[in-house]
C-alpha cells in the first residue's frame, strides 16, 4: 500500500459529520515515528486543517443523495434499500424521522453509518426491548443491508461514518508494538490486556473482543457503542487506530506458545487448575501410594 | 543355623555377627535400633513363578517407555520441532507445540520412572510391617539431672550470679553490636519520604503552564475528544510521561452532563473538559474504565467505584477519597488551542498515608 | 553399643561365611571405604531403618518438599539468563507484537528466556506452577495436620516453622511473580507500595526504605531478585531443615489402630520399601510440574506487556496464594480513620492487620487448645477429625473465611463468567463472610458428632448385613454383624478406640486395608513380639523349617 493509497482511504474513514458538533476532521498524515518534531506538529495540524475542510465538504456532499464518487459511498438505491430496512425494524422504538422514543430508544440523528454498522452487525440491534445493556448476538441483516441501513441513517443526519468496504483496517506488523502500547494504555482497562473483557459497575460489562472484526473495533472505537468512550481520530488517529487493531487481531490469532491458554484470564484460571489439575493427580498418586497392595 | 533373632546386637560377638545371613543381620541391627519387623513376607515366596515375571515385565515396561519419553524430549529439544516465534502468516506456526512436547515428554519420561520405582516397592519388595520404639519426650531422669547440673556448674565458674558488672558491660556491648547489623542495613537503605527531585509524595510535575501532552508527546487541544471520550494525559515535561504519578485521565463529558465541584475548585473543569488523577485512591491502581453515560469511573484492582458527575467522588467499594482534579486552561499556538495545566493537583494523588492530613 | 565392623576387623581369627575386613562386592567395598572414613555404620543403619508410617494424608508435606527442589532446579536455570535489572531497553526479540517497545531489561529477559532461549519457556512454567504447588501442598499439609490433632505437644514447635514456612512462601512468591516486570506483576508491585504506605506513622519510610524512593524508583526489581533467590529461599532451606530435623526426632505421628501405641510408630522402614515410594513421589511430583508446565501455559507476560504506570488490565489478580489478600481488600469498606491532620489508610486493616490476626491466630492455636482442654500430655496417636467437633468446625469455619476471602479475590472475573453484577459479588462476598463461617461451624459440628454417633451404633450392634428376618411373632428385623463378643442383649462391648470402624461387611477384618490381622485382637505389646520371637526360634532349633512370617 503506498502512502497515496492511505490518504485517500483515510479520508474516508475520517470523521464527517454534516451539521452536528464541531467540525469534523481526518488526520491524514501518517506518523512513522512516536514522537513528532514540531515541524511535523505543524504540517499535521496543516493537514488536519486540509482534511477537515475536504471532510466537510463530503459530508455536505453525502447528504445529496446523489453522491457516489466511488464503491462505497451510499448510492440513492442503498439508502432507499436502508429506509426499508428502517421503517420495518427501527422504526418502532426510534421513531420516523430517526427522532428516538421516549422509553423505547434513543435519537439515531447524527449517530452515523459507523455506529449503525457496530449496532446491528454485532446483532446488538435491532433489539427487542431496551435494555441497560446490549450484548452481542447473531446479527440479524447481511453485511449489505447492514451498510444500506447505515446509509439510510449517514443521510438523515450524518455523523461518524463506516469504513468502505475494501478499506484495509489493520496496519502493518512494524506498527504492532505502537499498536500494542495503545491498547494497554486506551483498551485493556477494560477490555483486558487479553481482550478477555470485564465486568464495570452494577451488572454492565465491557465485552471481550474475541469475535470483533476490524471493522467493528473501528467503529467501535470511533463511536463509543454503549458506556465505551469515544476515541475520536483526532485523539487517537486512524493510523493508530489501524495498529490498535493489527495489534488486537494479531494477539487473537497468534498460538499459545506454551501450552493451553486457560482463557489467557492470567492467576485465577492457573490457580483453578493447580488445585484441580495439578493436586487432582498428585492426590490420587498418594491414595495409590498410600494403600498396601 | 544360629538362633539369633532374639540376640540383639548389643550382646552380639563379632564372630556370630558375621555367621548371619543378610536378612538376619537386619532383624538383629533393626532391633538393636528399637525396630522390630512383625511382620515379612515375600511377595512371591516361591520365586520365578508366572505372576512374578509379569509384574517385572510389567515395570520393565514403564521404565522403558520412560526411557522412551526422554529420548523423545532429546529429539524434539534439539531440533525436531522449532521453537522461533513467528507472527501468524509469516512462518509456521508450529513453535506451539515445541513446549507441549517438551514440557509433556519430560514429564512422561520423569512419570514412569517415579511410577515403576513405587510398583517395584508396591509388587516386589516384601510386604513388611515393622514396630518402632520412639524412645521419645524429655530425656532420661538422670540425664536431666546431670545437664542441669553441667549447666549450673558452668554458669557458677564464669560467676554470673556474682559478677554483675562484668554482665552488665557484656550486655551493653553486646545489645549495642547486635543492633549495628540493623543500623547499617537500614541505615544504608533508609531514606527521608519527599526528599529529593520528583519524590515528593504530595507533588506531581504538573505546574501552572505545564502542557497537556499524549504518551507519545502529541499535545492535546480541546477538540481532541468527541463528547463522552476519554484520554490518559500527561504533563508535557522532561520524565512526565513516565512519572508514576502523572497519568491523568482527561474526560469530556455528553452534553446534558454536569460536575458538581468541590470547594474552591470551581473553575478546574475547562468547557465539558474535566481531568482526574488516574492514580487510584485506594491502592494506587490506575483508575480507567470509564463508563460514558453513566459517568462512573471503575477501578480493576479492588473495584472502587468513582462518580465523576459527583466530581469523582467514591460511590462504591473501598476507596475513601475523591480522586484529585487538575485544574485545566487553554493556550492558543499557532491559532490552536492546547491544554495546559493551571497548577498542581490541589492534594497528594493516589493511596492515603500517615503523613496526610 | 552396637557392633561395628571395627571390631570385626580385629577378629583375624573368624572363620566364617563372610569376611567384613576383606569385602568382595563393590557395595561392600563402598561400605569398607566409607565406614574407614566415616565410621557411621550404626548411626546409618538406624537412620535406614527408621520406621514411616504410611497413611496417604502423610505425604501432602512430601508434595510441598518435592516443589521446593523442583524451584531451585528450575529457578537455577532461570538465573542463567534473567537479568534483574530496570535499566531501559527496546525490545528487538523475536516476539514481534511488542517489537520497538520501551520496557525494563527485566522484562525483556523474561521474553528472552520466553522466545529466544530454547525450552526457556518450559521451564519458567515448571517453575511456576511448582510454585503453586509448592504454596498449595503447604496449606493442605497443614489442614492435615490440623484437623487431625498433629500439631499437639511435643510438636508445636514444629507446626510454628511450618506457619513460618507458608508465610515466607508468600513473600518468595510474591517477589518472584514481580521479577519480570510486566503490567500484571508491575500492578501488583504497586499496591504493594500503597499498603507499605498505609502502615501508620512510618509507612512511607517504609516504601523508600524497600523501593529506594518513590514507587517504583530503579532498585527494586534488584532488591527482590536477591530476596528471591538468595534470602528467602536460603531461609526456607534452614526451616525446612528444621522441620524435616524435628520430624525424624519426634518421629511421625500415626493414626489410633491396632497395634498402634502412644509408645511405638509402625509402618515401613525407610530403607528400602519407603524409601523407593518417597523417591518414586519425587518422580512423580516432579512430572505433574514437567507435564503441567508444558501443557499449561503460565504467566504469559509477553500478553501483558511491560508495565507502565499508565496502564493496567482489567482482571488484574495475584497468583492464588495472595488472593486471599486481594479478596479482603475487595470486600473491605471504605473506612479511613484521620486524626489530627493524620490518616489510616483503609488499606492497612485488610492487607497488614488482618493476615496478621490470621497468622497469630494459626501460630497460638495449639497452646491455646492445650490451655482450653488441659491436655498437658504428649501425644502420638492422631485423632480422627470427627473426634474432636469443636477443633475440626473451627478449621472448616477458617477454611470457609479463607475460601470466602480467595473467592472474592476472583470476583471480578465471576461476576464477568456468570453474568453478576460486580456490586452484587462484592456484597455478597461482604455477607457471605460474617455468615458462612459460623455456618460452616455448626454444620461441621453436627456433621461430626452424627458421625460419632454412627460408629458407637455399629460397634454396639454390629455392621448391617443387609438380611431381614421375619421372627416368628412377625416381626421383621435386619441381621446384624457384630464385631466383637456380645452381651445378653446382643450389644457389642467393644469400646471406640479412636479408629476406623468397619461398616461394611467387606471391610471386616481387614482395617485400613491392613496387613496384620486381628483386628480384635488386643495391641501388641513389644514383649508379645518377644515371645513369639523366642516360639520361633525354638521351634527353628528343634529343626523345623525357617519361616519368614513372624506373625499370624
Amino acid at each position: 500500500m503506498t502512502d497515496e493509497d492511505n490518504l485517500d482511504a483515510d479520508a474516508d474513514l475520517g470523521f464527517a459529520p454534516a451539521v452536528v458538533d464541531n467540525a469534523g476532521r481526518t488526520a491524514p498524515t501518517r506518523t512513522a515515528s512516536r514522537r513528532p518534531s514540531g515541524f511535523r506538529r505543524r504540517a499535521a495540524s496543516l493537514a488536519v486543517l486540509i482534511g477537515a475542510l475536504t471532510a466537510v465538504g463530503g459530508g455536505y456532499a453525502m447528504l445529496a443523495p446523489t453522491s457516489g464518487a466511488d464503491d462505497t459511498a451510499a448510492t440513492s438505491q442503498d439508502v432507499e434499500a436502508g429506509r426499508q430496512l428502517y421503517n420495518t425494524s427501527c422504526i418502532t422504538c426510534h421513531g420516523a424521522n430517526l427522532e428516538g422514543v421516549t422509553g423505547r430508544g434513543p435519537t439515531l440523528v447524527g449517530t452515523g453509518s459507523a455506529d449503525v454498522y457496530f449496532q446491528v452487525s454485532t446483532g446488538r440491534m435491532p433489539a427487542p426491548v431496551q435494555g441497560a445493556l446490549e450484548l452481542r448476538k447473531v446479527p440479524k441483516y447481511t453485511e449489505q443491508q447492514i451498510l444500506q441501513l447505515g446509509a439510510f441513517v449517514q443521510s438523515q443526519g450524518g455523523g461518524p461514518q463506516v469504513p468502505p468496504a475494501d478499506a484495509d483496517l489493520r496496519a502493518g506488523s512494524d506498527q504492532l508494538g505502537d499498536g500494542g502500547e495503545l491498547f494497554r494504555l486506551n483498551c485493556a482497562s477494560c477490555h483486558g490486556a487479553t481482550a478477555h473483557g470485564a465486568p464495570l459497575s452494577a451488572g454492565k460489562i465491557a465485552p471481550d473482543l474475541y469475535r470483533s472484526t476490524d471493522r467493528q473495533l473501528y467503529t467501535a472505537m470511533l463511536v463509543g457503542p454503549e458506556n465505551m468512550p469515544v476515541f475520536s481520530n483526532n485523539q487517537i488517529t486512524p493510523e493508530q487506530k489501524k495498529a490498535i487493531i493489527a495489534y488486537v487481531q494479531t494477539m487473537k490469532e497468534a498460538k499459545d506458545p506454551g501450552g493451553a491458554g486457560l482463557g489467557r484470564i492470567g492467576p485465577v484460571a492457573e490457580g483453578l487448575v493447580i488445585w484441580t489439575a495439578g493436586l487432582g493427580v498428585l492426590m490420587v498418586s498418594i491414595l495409590w501410594i498410600g494403600a498396601r497392595l | 543355623m544360629s538362633t539369633t533373632h532374639h540376640t540383639t546386637g548389643e550382646s552380639m560377638s563379632a564372630e556370630e555377627a558375621a555367621r548371619l545371613s543378610p536378612e538376619e543381620a537386619m532383624i538383629a541391627g533393626a532391633e538393636a535400633d528399637g525396630v522390630y519387623i512383625v511382620h515379612r513376607r515375600e511377595r512371591f515366596p516361591i520365586a520365578g513363578t508366572r505372576a512374578e515375571k509379569r509384574a517385572e515385565r510389567t515395570i520393565a515396561g514403564v521404565f522403558l517407555l520412560g526411557f522412551l519419553a526422554a529420548v523423545g524430549f532429546i529429539v524434539v529439544f534439539c531440533g525436531a520441532v522449532p521453537y522461533e516465534w513467528r507472527l501468524p502468516g509469516t512462518g509456521s506456526q508450529n513453535y506451539r507445540y515445541f513446549t507441549p512436547l517438551v514440557g509433556g515428554l519430560l514429564g512422561l519420561s520423569l512419570a514412569c520412572i517415579g511410577i515403576g520405582v513405587v510398583l517395584w516397592a508396591k509388587w516386589l519388595l516384601p510386604e513388611e510391617e515393622a514396630v518402632q520404639d520412639r524412645h521419645d519426650g524429655a530425656s532420661g531422669m538422670t540425664e536431666q539431672v546431670l545437664m542441669a547440673g553441667t549447666l549450673v556448674s558452668g554458669f557458677n565458674d564464669l560467676g554470673v550470679a556474682r559478677r554483675s558488672m562484668l554482665k552488665t558491660t557484656l550486655g551493653l556491648a553486646g545489645g549495642a553490636l547486635g543492633v549495628v547489623p540493623l543500623v547499617a542495613l537500614v541505615g544504608a537503605m533508609i531514606k527521608k519520604p519527599g526528599r529529593g527531585e520528583g519524590q515528593s509524595l504530595f507533588h506531581t510535575p504538573y505546574k501552572a503552564g505545564v502542557p497537556l501532552v499524549y504518551y507519545d508527546g502529541r499535545r492535546v487541544g480541546p477538540d481532541d475528544l468527541q463528547p463522552g471520550g476519554i484520554a490518559t494525559v500527561f504533563p508535557g515535561v522532561e520524565g512526565g510521561v513516565k512519572d508514576s504519578d502523572s497519568p491523568t485521565l482527561l474526560i469530556r463529558l455528553k452534553p446534558g452532563q454536569t460536575v458538581k465541584a468541590r470547594k474552591g475548585q470551581a473553575d478546574f473543569g475547562w468547557g465539558d473538559y474535566v481531568a482526574y488523577s488516574k492514580i487510584c485512591t485506594h491502592a494506587g491502581c490506575p483508575a480507567s474504565l470509564f463508563e460514558q453515560k453513566t459517568g462512573r469511573l471503575l477501578c480493576p484492582c479492588h473495584q472502587s467505584q468513582f462518580d465523576v458527575l459527583q466530581d469523582a467522588k467514591p460511590v462504591f467499594g473501598p476507596a475513601t477519597r475523591s480522586l484529585p482534579k487538575l485544574p485545566l486552561t487553554v493556550e492558543m499556538v499557532d491559532g490552536k488551542q492546547y491544554f495546559t495545566a493551571k497548577g498542581d493537583f490541589p492534594e497528594a494523588i493516589g493511596p492515603s498515608f500517615w503523613e496526610r492530613p | 553399643m552396637t557392633t561395628t565392623s571395627d571390631d570385626l576387623s580385629k577378629a583375624p581369627t573368624v572363620k566364617g561365611p563372610k569376611r567384613f575386613d576383606k569385602p568382595r562386592t563393590p557395595i561392600g567395598k563402598a561400605g569398607r571405604w566409607s565406614e574407614d572414613r566415616l565410621g557411621a555404620a550404626g548411626g546409618m543403619r538406624k537412620q535406614l531403618n527408621k520406621v514411616f508410617p504410611d497413611h496417604w494424608s502423610f505425604m501432602m508435606g512430601e508434595i510441598a518438599l518435592y516443589s521446593f527442589i523442583i524451584l531451585i532446579l528450575s529457578g537455577t536455570f532461570l538465573t542463567f539468563f534473567f537479568d534483574a535489572s530496570m535499566a531501559e531497553v527496546r525490545y528487538d526479540g523475536s516476539y514481534v507484537p511488542l517489537d520497538g517497545v520501551e520496557m525494563s531489561r527485566a522484562y525483556a529477559s523474561t521474553l528472552n528466556i520466553s522466545f529466544d532461549v530454547r525450552g526457556g519457556l518450559v521451564k519458567r512454567q515448571i517453575h511456576h506452577w511448582a510454585a503453586l504447588l509448592f504454596m498449595a501442598a503447604m496449606l493442605i499439609h497443614m489442614f492435615r495436620v490440623f484437623f487431625t490433632g498433629a500439631f499437639r505437644k511435643p510438636r508445636e514447635l514444629n507446626w510454628l516453622i511450618g506457619l513460618g514456612l507458608i508465610t515466607l512462601g508468600l513473600v518468595e512468591g510474591f517477589a518472584g511473580y514481580s521479577l519480570p516486570d510486566d503490567l500484571l506483576s508491575g500492578t501488583g508491585l504497586r499496591i504493594a507500595a500503597a499498603i507499605m504506605q498505609s502502615i501508620p506513622v512510618i509507612g512511607s519510610w517504609a516504601e523508600f526504605l524497600v523501593f529506594g524512593g518513590k514507587f517504583p524508583g530503579t532498585v527494586i526489581i534488584g532488591r527482590l531478585y536477591i530476596v528471591h533467590v538468595l534470602l528467602v529461599p536460603g531461609i526456607l532451606a534452614g526451616l525446612i531443615g528444621a522441620h524435616m530435623a524435628l520430624l525424624i526426632k519426634q518421629k511421625h505421628t500415626e493414626f489410633p489402630g491396632p497395634g498402634k501405641t502412644e509408645q511405638t510408630v509402625s509402618g515401613e522402614r525407610m530403607y528400602p520399601t519407603y524409601g523407593m515410594k518417597a523417591g518414586g513421589f519425587f518422580f512423580i511430583v516432579f512430572a505433574v510440574c514437567a507435564a503441567l508446565g508444558g501443557l499449561a501455559q503460565i504467566n504469559p507476560v509477553w500478553l501483558f506487556g511491560p508495565y507502565n504506570p499508565a496502564q493496567v488490565s482489567s482482571g488484574s489478580q495475584p497468583d492464588w496464594y495472595i488472593g486471599f489478600l486481594d479478596g479482603s481488600t475487595r470486600l473491605f469498606p471504605s473506612w479511613e480513620i484521620r486524626l489530627f491532620d493524620h490518616t489510616i489508610p483503609p488499606l492497612f486493616w485488610p492487607t497488614l492487620v488482618l493476615p496478621g490476626i490470621l497468622f497469630s491466630l494459626a501460630g497460638a492455636y495449639p497452646f491455646l487448645e492445650a490451655k482450653f482442654t488441659h491436655d498437658k500430655s504428649a501425644h502420638n496417636l492422631l485423632q480422627r477429625p470427627r473426634d474432636v467437633p469443636v477443633r475440626t468446625g473451627l478449621g472448616a469455619m477458617a477454611i470457609t473465611f479463607y475460601g470466602v476471602l480467595l473467592v472474592s479475590g476472583g470476583n471480578d472475573l465471576i461476576a464477568k463468567a456468570f453474568d453478576i453484577s460486580l456490586n452484587a459479588m462484592t456484597w455478597a462476598g461482604r455477607i457471605c463472610l460474617l455468615v458462612l463461617p459460623p455456618l460452616a461451624y455448626a454444620i461441621t459440628y453436627k456433621i461430626c458428632l452424627g458421625l460419632q454417633r454412627h460408629d458407637r451404633e455399629v460397634l454396639e450392634h454390629g455392621i448391617e448385613t443387609g438380611i431381614i428376618k421375619l421372627l416368628p411373632n412377625g416381626e421383621f428385623i435386619e441381621v446384624h454383624q457384630p464385631l466383637g463378643p456380645v452381651d445378653d442383649h446382643g450389644h457389642g462391648q467393644l469400646a471406640y478406640a479412636g479408629s476406623k470402624v468397619p461398616k461394611k461387611m467387606n471391610e471386616l477384618g481387614n482395617p485400613h486395608g491392613h496387613k496384620i490381622r486381628g483386628f480384635f485382637y488386643p495391641v501388641r505389646e513389644k514383649t508379645d513380639i518377644q515371645a513369639e520371637l523366642d516360639a520361633l526360634a525354638a521351634a527353628e532349633a528343634r529343626g523345623e523349617h525357617r519361616q519368614k512370617e513372624l506373625t499370624d
